[in-house]
């Protein structure tokens, strides 16, 4: 445990130090800044829009968390660690406070600016950081299996990383016409569950429990990849 | 005491072989030395040493399986943006040290490395020579006893050179044993008690380090001649003590500089044709030279 304390610490420490940090999380706060600028806003729409942000951003934020260190630093660092498991999953984890921050900034914003024209109400604020934090989660493992960790040749990253979440945003359009026929839509990421939940009305009172086994299954999901992700590191080379 | 022994490691990269059955042994407080073409698999060997990659086959027995083995990668020193200090600091927690050991080393890595005064300066401000001190302070945070080093001199200036190789001589003095690769003829000279040598990516050859001493501008002669080789061979190695070895129509003699011309001479009017002529360095160009085969000088 005292590893991985000091691993954590480690890459949080050289993340948040590191310039790389300071892109994505500005252009987050700016962007959901923009989208309150004006008032007042919908509850639950606009919490569904910054969510699909944030997805995006944590793409980026996953990449530089992932890419921090150079190659020589990565040996040193896995032979500290002494063991490869620990030392990727401190990196997930990294990336999930990440997320889960940017998820208090952005369900808060909005609140302490006081930019929605109705009354906030508790139900909101859970819908809206499990949107935020669930859909986070979700950039996290997908975006993971397109870093240098995997993908042999870096200049891959950034398309891949890309590719997978419009890929995963667009499939929201098109699921009721071709994807529910083939069952397809059970393989692919569940982006498209979030934004149901999140199209509901403002007035909600209580969530659904099938809110909740939507969000479960995009947790379950990203917990399948992040397992994929950790197999597939399991083989790959640590000095390249 | 021998602190470990490989036996029989290979290793291939796809269809690629790199390493092809190498054993050897490492000693407590002995220096051993890498040396070969670029490719050679020199750093693949120094990382399957440290645990970064496993071989496809063979073993790796060590002293005790809890030895600790310290590496400094081929790299451009870390751009973190850590002081010294807070970086051995990050390198000791996540090796799991407990913070008063954890203390108690770093100060003492600072002495040893004489970088007490700049503790707090970010490594990033650090010269090149101080940087690559401190890559190998977080290698010897835990205490070490076999330390790898894989081109540790590489890009530094001579002043850092020497730095580094005095507190490598007072490594090995504190009983260390250390692997290393490098390019650098003086380092190999200064340092190594061994000298390996990897050739075609599979064969490992082994020469004791006591050219440094007795072979001060030797000079290679390949000679093909008409006249009598075991002639020939009898006279270079009675008469002048030379190292020889004869294949079909050639003879490959190693001289003292001091008997050199009067050889040549000898041999030409014994009716040998010289086919080359070339110095023996110490070090590292003496593997170059007599393994590659490096023409300096053609007849």
């Amino acid at each position: 445990m005292e590893k991985l304390k000091g691993l954590f610490l480690y890459y949080l420490s050289n993340y948040l130090r590191s310039y790389k940090s300071i892109l994505p999380i500005f252009l987050y706060i700016f962007a959901v800044a923009v989208n309150y600028g004006y008032t007042p806003n919908p509850i639950l729409d606009s919490y569904s829009l910054t969510s699909l942000v944030l997805f995006f951003v944590m793409g980026w934020i996953v990449v530089t968390v992932f890419h921090a260190e150079d190659f020589g630093q990565r040996q040193i660092t896995l032979l500290h660690a002494k063991n490869k498991r620990k030392y990727y999953l401190t990196l997930i984890l990294v990336c999930m406070l990440m997320g889960c921050l940017l998820s208090i900034f952005a369900v808060a914003y909005p609140i302490i600016m006081n930019s929605f024209g109705v009354k906030v109400h508790l139900v909101h604020i859970i819908m809206g950081f499990l949107s935020h934090f669930i859909l986070s989660v979700l950039a996290i493992s997908l975006s993971a299996i397109f870093t240098r960790e995997v993908v042999k040749n870096r200049a891959n990253t950034w398309w891949g990383v890309l590719s997978i979440l419009i890929f995963s945003v667009v499939i929201v359009s098109v699921k009721e016409k071709i994807l529910y026929v083939s069952g397809l839509i059970w393989l692919l990421p569940p982006v498209h569950l979030s934004l149901e939940i999140m199209g509901a009305d403002d007035g909600i009172k209580t969530i659904p429990l099938i809110y909740f086994l939507q969000f479960g299954w995009i947790v379950v999901y990203s917990i399948f990849l992040v397992g994929l992700f950790l197999i597939l590191v399991r083989y790959r080379r640590l000095d390249q | 005491m021998q602190i470990m022994e490989l036996q029989k490691i290979s290793k291939r990269y796809k269809r690629r072989e790199i390493l092809n059955e190498l054993s050897f042994k490492v000693q407590r407080s002995e220096i051993v030395a890498l040396v070969g073409e670029n490719g050679s698999g020199k750093s693949t060997l120094l990382k399957i040493i440290a645990g970064l990659i496993e071989p496809d086959s063979g073993k790796i027995n060590k002293r005790n399986k809890k030895m600790k083995i310290g590496y400094v990668p081929e790299i451009p020193p870390p751009a973190l943006p850590f002081t010294i200090s807070s970086y051995l600091e990050h390198m000791g927690r996540i090796s799991g040290m407990g913070k008063d050991l954890l203390r108690e080393r770093i100060n003492h890595l600072l002495k040893l490395f004489e970088l007490q005064d700049s503790c707090n300066t970010k490594i990033g401000h650090l010269s090149k020579g101080m940087k690559q001190k401190v890559v190998i302070m977080q290698a010897m945070l835990e205490k070490v006893e076999l330390l790898i080093l894989d081109e540790p001199l590489s890009g530094l200036d001579y002043n850092s050179q020497k730095d580094l190789e005095t507190l490598l001589m007072e490594l090995k003095r504190n009983g260390m044993s250390i692997i290393f690769t490098c390019h650098e003829t003086k380092l190999l000279e200064a340092l190594a008690d061994r000298i390996f040598f990897l050739k075609d990516k599979k064969i490992m050859e082994e020469r004791p380090i006591l050219q440094k001493n007795i072979t001060k501008n030797k000079l290679v002669f390949e000679i093909h001649s008409e006249v009598s080789l075991e002639e020939l061979s009898s006279y270079l190695e009675i008469h002048r003590q030379s190292e020889v070895t004869q294949e079909v129509n050639v003879i490959e003699a190693i001289l003292e500089q001091q008997h050199t011309d009067e050889v040549l001479v000898e041999i030409l009017e014994k009716g040998a044709s010289v086919k080359q002529l070339s110095p023996v360095y110490n070090g590292q160009e003496a593997f170059n030279n007599h393994f590659i085969g490096e023409q300096v000088w053609r007849n």
